[in-house]
């Protein structure tokens, strides 16, 4: 079954490198604002949504995450947040906020493919 | 010639003595009219109050005598105090312990009687005496006589220390006095109730109130809950000082450190209270905290800033390594990690720089006078290279006096806002940059101005613009480290200068730098 995976992240390269990684995984969906990501998790209903922390303007990954968990309608997508954030503090806060995983920039391209699978296979 | 003995207790006795401090003190009527009586009621030349010190007699009062005192080893008197009641000496050439005694041999002197005088402990600290250059005797009234001039004098001797002691205990207690007034804890005596019996002038400023305002008040009034602290019968002066809160009489709240001593007074308990205001204690640990936080924010932030170049870095050479991508395509990638890596090496250069101008000071700064005009011309001729100088339009006040500053920070400084001017304006509008001498605060200052354009700042925007890595209305993508006004910022500052930022959405940003004139500008 083909899935779909939305990645929302504010840095151009970065958002690049998250797609090459995730592409033979399934349908890419972008989005490089807390707004544009939002939108289209309602409207694309993704299986997985790879999520920056820092997303610019002031705008965190982590009340992203929140909306997401806390709307019946999208709560069953999985989030993978990615932060250049790389204390324990911030990986706990992640994880409060309802990420079912959370990896650390940088980021090895094939663990991200990995850790995706596995949140596509659960 | 017999010296006479010491009394078994004489060191305590010239204790006794030296402590009256009676000896060489002026002339006293109130001793005076006693010998001058002495000599009348006897009919003697001679009359004296006689006290012994260690080496000599010397003579309180006299009548008869200009010497004031005379050597022990010839002291009838000194005779006379070994022993209670009256000691009389007829004839001195009688004697053997007188008959060769000066008093004697040189001035004819025969006649000797002396009474001791009793210091208030009873120890004989001296004689009043009676003398005469012809032998004589003394009938029992004579004798009961002189016993009652000893006692007047006695008594004189013994109000003389009262007084004395009066003079010292009322210098005691100015000092104390002067203390209390001058030191700047603040002292509060409270009775069982917790009542302000007295306070010093540090306590009542501390509180805002008036000279004695502070007595009559409940300590409850005064410390609120914390009087309890103040009113606790185990306190202990020598505890470590206690937190609590103060409240002025106008009702504001101030912290405080307290020490407590209860204490017994006239057989009821009292608490004697030292108070300090720690305001600016708590100011401080509150600063530095403040600064700690900002330092572990930074130090956050910086992680987070290198850790996103270093991402794309590492992400995209893996997937060159593992994967095979056309030559375009492989090309694209290789940029990226080209571009990333010169931003990460950009972010290091700027972090160190910041860390070295701050951890350097003013100590790490080469003052000296620098030409406004050389000074733009070598900032213009190091930005260059973003192929924008053309729309730079320089204008200087004519005889501009040399700064006074780093001519290298300074170009750093300048560099760092000139290129924000012209990477966030129109590629079609001009920068423009000026400088004038002003004096401002009495002092002469040079304001070197840069206005563009450009897209401008929101209030909100301009309140971070010193942040350490707070890139104002930059795109994710526009190249900077967000450390470039920091930076600038810092040395500025260090150079006894500041910056004003005028700015608004659209119209455009304008930074005056001003900085001190050069002393030796002419």
């Amino acid at each position: 079954m083909d899935k779909k995976i939305l990645i929302v992240e504010d840095q151009d390269d970065l958002r690049l490198l998250v797609r090459l990684s995730l592409k033979s995984l399934g349908r890419i969906v972008l989005a490089s604002s807390a707004a544009e990501g939002l939108e289209k998790v309602r409207a694309e209903q993704p299986d997985l949504v790879t999520l920056d922390v820092w997303l610019g303007k002031g705008d965190s990954g982590l009340d992203v995450c929140r909306a997401i968990k806390s709307d019946p309608a999208t709560a069953h997508i999985k989030v993978l947040l990615l932060s250049a954030c790389g204390q324990q503090s911030d990986v706990e806060a992640g994880l409060e906020a309802g990420a079912d995983s959370y990896m650390i920039k940088p980021f090895s391209p094939q663990s991200l493919g990995e850790a995706a699978a596995a949140l596509l296979a659960a | 010639m017999l010296a006479s003995p010491l009394s078994p207790d004489e060191a305590h006795r010239l204790r006794i003595l030296i402590d009256l401090n009676i000896l060489d003190t002026a002339p006293d009527e109130r001793f005076d009219r006693i010998t001058r009586m002495a000599a009348r009621l006897f009919g003697v030349p001679i009359a004296l109050v006689s006290l012994v010190d260690a080496d000599r007699q010397w003579f309180k009062s006299r009548v008869g005598v200009t010497l004031e005192e005379t050597p022990r080893e010839h002291s009838f008197c000194a005779h006379a105090i070994l022993r209670d009641g009256i000691m009389v000496v007829e004839d001195a050439c009688e004697d053997e312990r007188f008959a060769d005694n000066p008093f004697v041999t040189e001035m004819g002197g025969r006649f000797y009687a002396g009474y001791p005088l009793a210091a208030p402990d009873g120890s004989r600290i001296g004689t009043v005496c009676v003398l005469d250059k012809v032998p004589r005797t003394l009938d029992d009234e004579q004798r009961a006589l002189l016993r009652d001039l000893a006692s007047m004098v006695s008594n004189e001797v013994a109000a003389h220390e009262l007084r004395h002691a009066q003079e010292r205990r009322r210098k005691n207690e100015s000092w104390i006095r002067m203390l209390l007034d001058h030191i700047p804890e603040g002292v509060l005596m409270l009775d069982e109730a917790g009542t302000v019996l007295s306070s010093n002038p540090a306590a009542e400023h501390m509180f805002g109130a008036d000279l004695g305002g502070l007595v009559g008040r409940d300590a409850a009034a005064l410390f609120g809950e914390d009087a309890a602290l103040l009113l606790d019968p185990q306190a202990s002066a020598s505890a470590p000082p206690q937190e609590g809160g103060g409240r002025r009489i106008d009702g504001s709240a101030f912290p405080v450190e307290m020490h407590v001593a209860p204490m017994c007074l006239d057989g009821r308990r009292h608490y004697a209270a030292i108070v300090r205001d720690v305001t600016r204690q708590h100011e401080d640990a509150q600063r530095s905290r403040a600064t700690e936080e900002r330092r572990r924010k930074h130090f956050t932030t910086a992680t987070h800033e290198l850790r996103t170049p270093m991402a794309s870095i590492l992400g995209f050479s893996e997937l060159l390594l593992k994967r095979d991508f056309d030559a375009a395509t492989s090309r694209e990638l290789v940029d990226i990690i080209h571009r990333q890596a010169s931003r990460l090496v950009d972010l290091i250069n700027q972090m160190l720089d910041l860390a070295r101008i701050e951890a350097g000071g003013t100590e790490g700064l080469a003052i000296g006078p620098v030409g406004v005009a050389d000074l733009l011309e070598q900032t213009l001729a190091g930005l260059n290279g973003l192929g924008q100088n053309h729309r730079i339009r320089l204008e200087l006040e004519p005889g501009l006096p040399a700064l006074a500053a780093d001519p290298q920070k300074m170009q750093q400084a300048l560099t760092n806002i000139i290129s924000n001017s012209i990477k966030y304006s129109g590629e079609d509008t001009s920068v423009d940059v000026s400088a004038a001498a002003l004096q401002r605060n009495a002092k002469l200052m040079i304001a070197i101005r840069v206005a563009d354009h450009g897209i401008g700042m929101t209030p909100e925007q301009q309140a971070r613009i010193f942040d350490a890595f707070y890139r104002a209305g930059a795109s994710p993508n526009v190249q900077g480290t967000g450390l470039g006004m920091t930076i600038f910022k810092e040395i500025i500052e260090l150079h006894g200068g500041h910056a004003d930022i005028e700015s608004r959405p659209g119209a455009g940003t304008a930074v005056t730098v001003w900085l001190p004139a050069a002393p030796d500008h002419g």
